[in-house]
């Protein structure tokens, strides 16, 4: 299990990370989600000791994280990079030993993996012959090349193909089906939702979400109801306060309602209006959770992150 | 995994990919060819089939030219021989490149005489003259009726060379020597330190520091760099001086001071020393820019240095081996490398001397790493523009 304590970072006047904590537990593809500058590359470089946290700490199976611990980690940048004139095959066997692996060991998983990415004839090539696409999947077997106990990526599917995007997929599906700890971040919030299990979402260096996808969902107030009543045209909504309409068309309104509606009033005036056709209720969805989440807090506001 | 481990994997990358770059092959073989070619086209241009220009002072034994031309032809040595009336004559066609070599020998043969070069004397001539001179004397005295033992001794002596300038042969190729390594120190630094501040700044703009960083300390990749680059950098200069010394050796052209062993020795080790400092600097200079254009800048200072620190070397060190600005120039790091070397060549250094400099500059050498390495790891994933040293440092916490 992968555990974010209380990280708080400053560059100068800037608050990268203002205590934030969260879990990842291994075998769980975790999603990672905040705006831009919200300190999710961050994160990645102190789990990776490239930032020095100003306080907190990064715990990796209960223990503080560690340079031997780190070498069981993979990692893809945000900014990609490798040694453009570099051979393929030589590439990933380089950074396989940097992890510890023999040379043996490293040549082998390397031929592997640029198999595994159809680039088992582009071995011998320099990284910088390799198209866009083929580079990304380099770079995405250097992360893999020594089988990894905890997988971070940062903005893996940025600039993908929707080829390499399902390739990406299957190989994040397949790392957490063995066991590993998978984080990655994305602003592709569909994907996302279709991918992950559990996600973290972050906001001015804060934790404001985190959990499980369908239970942050449960949990939300805000929820999707589609009413359709027969030649009612929405009328019989008219003086019901605590609804917020999203769309009405013909006989259909779409709501969105929290708590503290009672559903089955609501049912009932609908049923008093006409044939009810469609009643139906649905959790938000992700995009809506994410941006619920990071909206910015009242002023007032100074609850802390345990 | 072993820090050791992690350092040489970086060296190794740095050694194979460089070492199989064109570039570095090249620049071996092209190095190589200037050294050889600077030593093998004088002796093709100047040797071989242009004679000898022999002058003789009158008054001279008869049948020395005769004998010196038969000397030349049993040598096969071309040569032409003039005479000239008096020793002021034959010195000023000397100075002036109308004789490359004046022999003097006493009109009855009473002594081996006398061989005068302007500077250096050329070695194979030499050897036919004494042949040619040493032959008459032996005749001479073999001619008298009872042959004096003693006298035929004598008559075996080789006439005595003597160099009009008041430089010897030895100093003169010490001379060449302490040049010729003061600029491959200077070279080697540039060459191979400019290496490492390119590879820093390649690494960082491609991105890729950031993946290496992951796993690597952010000092043990400066350090295995500076290693991987210097290992090259050694393969270079030992390819250089087996070539020199081998195109010296076959051409004949340059007579090596007996020194020669302890100099090369010497050379290496401050090449390895000036190389250690310098490419430290240069690395942890780099890693502040975040283009290759920015590194230029960068690296101003510490080009500054080395570029003063040879001056400094090849004026006023040779100009006084054993001077005060020699001395004081012997114990301080950046200088050292040219300096020691250069005075060891001159022997105007005793071996405490060296010992001290090596140990100082040692210290240098760790201080500076010290430093670079946290600069390094405080600039080296900061990226956009230059990073002023001082947020470098405090951020390499």
């Amino acid at each position: 299990m992968l555990e974010i304590i209380d990280l708080t970072k400053r560059y100068g006047p800037v608050v990268a990370l203002d205590g934030a904590s969260f879990t990842a537990r291994p075998g769980r593809i975790v999603g990672f989600l905040g705006p831009n500058g919200a300190g999710k590359t961050t994160t990645m470089r102190c789990v990776f000791g490239l930032a020095a946290p100003d306080r907190g700490e990064v715990r990796w199976k209960g223990q503080p994280v560690d340079r031997d611990m780190r070498l069981r980690f993979g990692y893809m940048p945000e900014q990609r990079g490798l040694y453009p004139r570099m051979r393929v095959a030589e590439q990933l066997s380089y950074f396989g030993q940097q992890h510890g692996m023999s040379g043996k060991a490293a040549n082998a998983s390397a031929a592997a993996w640029l198999e595994r990415m159809g680039l088992g004839d582009r071995a011998k090539s320099k990284l910088e012959e390799l198209s866009h696409g083929n580079q990304q999947r380099v770079q995405l077997a250097t992360a893999l090349v020594h089988d990894p106990e905890l997988l971070v990526l940062d903005e893996p599917f940025s600039g993908l193909d929707p080829i390499g995007i399902a390739t990406m997929t299957d190989v994040v599906r397949e790392q957490a089906s063995k066991g590993s700890g998978v984080v990655f971040s994305s602003h592709q919030l569909d994907l996302v939702e279709d991918v992950c299990e559990d996600v973290v979402i972050i906001a001015r260096g804060r934790i404001v979400a985190s959990g499980a996808i369908d239970e942050l969902k449960a949990a939300s107030g805000r929820q999707h109801l589609e009413i359709e009543v027969a030649g009612a045209h929405g009328d019989w909504l008219d003086g019901h306060g605590a609804l917020q309409v999203l769309d009405r068309s013909g006989d259909k309104v779409k709501l969105l309602v929290d708590r503290s509606v009672d559903l089955t009033d609501l049912l009932a005036r609908a049923k008093a209006a006409g044939e009810v056709r469609t009643f139906s209720y649905e959790p938000p969805k992700l995009s809506e959770l994410f941006m619920e989440a990071v909206a910015p807090e009242p002023a007032a506001d100074t609850r802390e992150v345990a | 995994m072993p820090r050791w481990r992690s350092i040489w994997l970086v060296a190794r990358r740095e050694i194979l990919e460089r070492g199989r770059s064109r570039g570095f092959i090249l620049s071996v073989a092209f190095t190589t060819l200037i050294v050889v070619g600077s030593f093998v086209i004088p002796a093709i241009v100047f040797g071989g089939d242009n004679p000898t220009k022999v002058g003789i002072v009158d008054p001279s034994p008869s049948g020395l030219q005769a004998a010196i031309e038969q000397s030349a032809e049993r040598f096969d040595h071309k040569v032409v021989v003039t005479t000239y009336p008096s020793s002021a004559a034959a010195d000023e066609a000397l100075t002036g490149g109308g004789a490359d070599l004046v022999v003097q020998v006493p009109p009855d043969l009473s002594g081996p005489g006398e061989i005068r070069v302007k500077r250096q004397p050329d070695q194979a001539t030499a050897q036919v003259i004494a042949a040619a001179t040493v032959a008459l004397r032996v005749q001479n005295v073999l001619g008298e009726s009872n042959v004096d033992q003693s006298a035929l001794a004598d008559a075996q002596r080789p006439p005595e060379t003597r160099s009009l300038q008041a430089e010897t042969e030895q100093d003169q190729a010490k001379f060449l020597v302490a040049n010729i390594g003061a600029v491959l120190i200077l070279v080697g630094i540039f060459s191979f330190g400019f290496t490492v501040l390119t590879g820093v700044v390649e690494e960082k703009q491609s991105r890729v520091v950031e993946v290496v960083l992951s796993t690597v300390r952010a000092r043990d990749l400066l350090m295995g760099k500076v290693l991987g680059i210097g290992v090259l950098g050694i393969v270079q200069l030992a390819v250089f001086i087996t070539a020199a010394l081998i195109a010296a050796y076959a051409t004949n052209r340059l007579v090596l001071p007996t020194t020669t062993p302890g100099t090369v020795v010497l050379l290496a080790l401050w090449f390895v020393l000036g190389y250690l400092l310098y490419s430290t600097a240069l690395g942890f200079l780099g890693a502040l820019a975040s283009r290759q254009e920015e590194a230029s800048n960068a690296s101003t200072p510490v080009t500054m240095v080395a570029m003063i620190s040879y001056f400094v070397a090849i004026f006023a060190v040779i100009d006084d081996p054993d001077g005060l600005v020699a001395n004081i120039a012997t114990f301080f790091p950046p200088s050292a490398p040219f300096v020691v070397p250069l005075r060891a060549a001159f022997d105007a250094i005793p071996l405490w001397q060296i010992g001290v400099a090596a140990i100082l500059t040692i210290i240098g050498i760790y201080i500076l790493f010290t430093i670079g390495a946290r600069v390094y790891a405080g600039a080296v994933l900061q990226f956009g523009g230059r990073i002023k040293l001082r947020d470098a440092w405090r951020s390499g916490e």
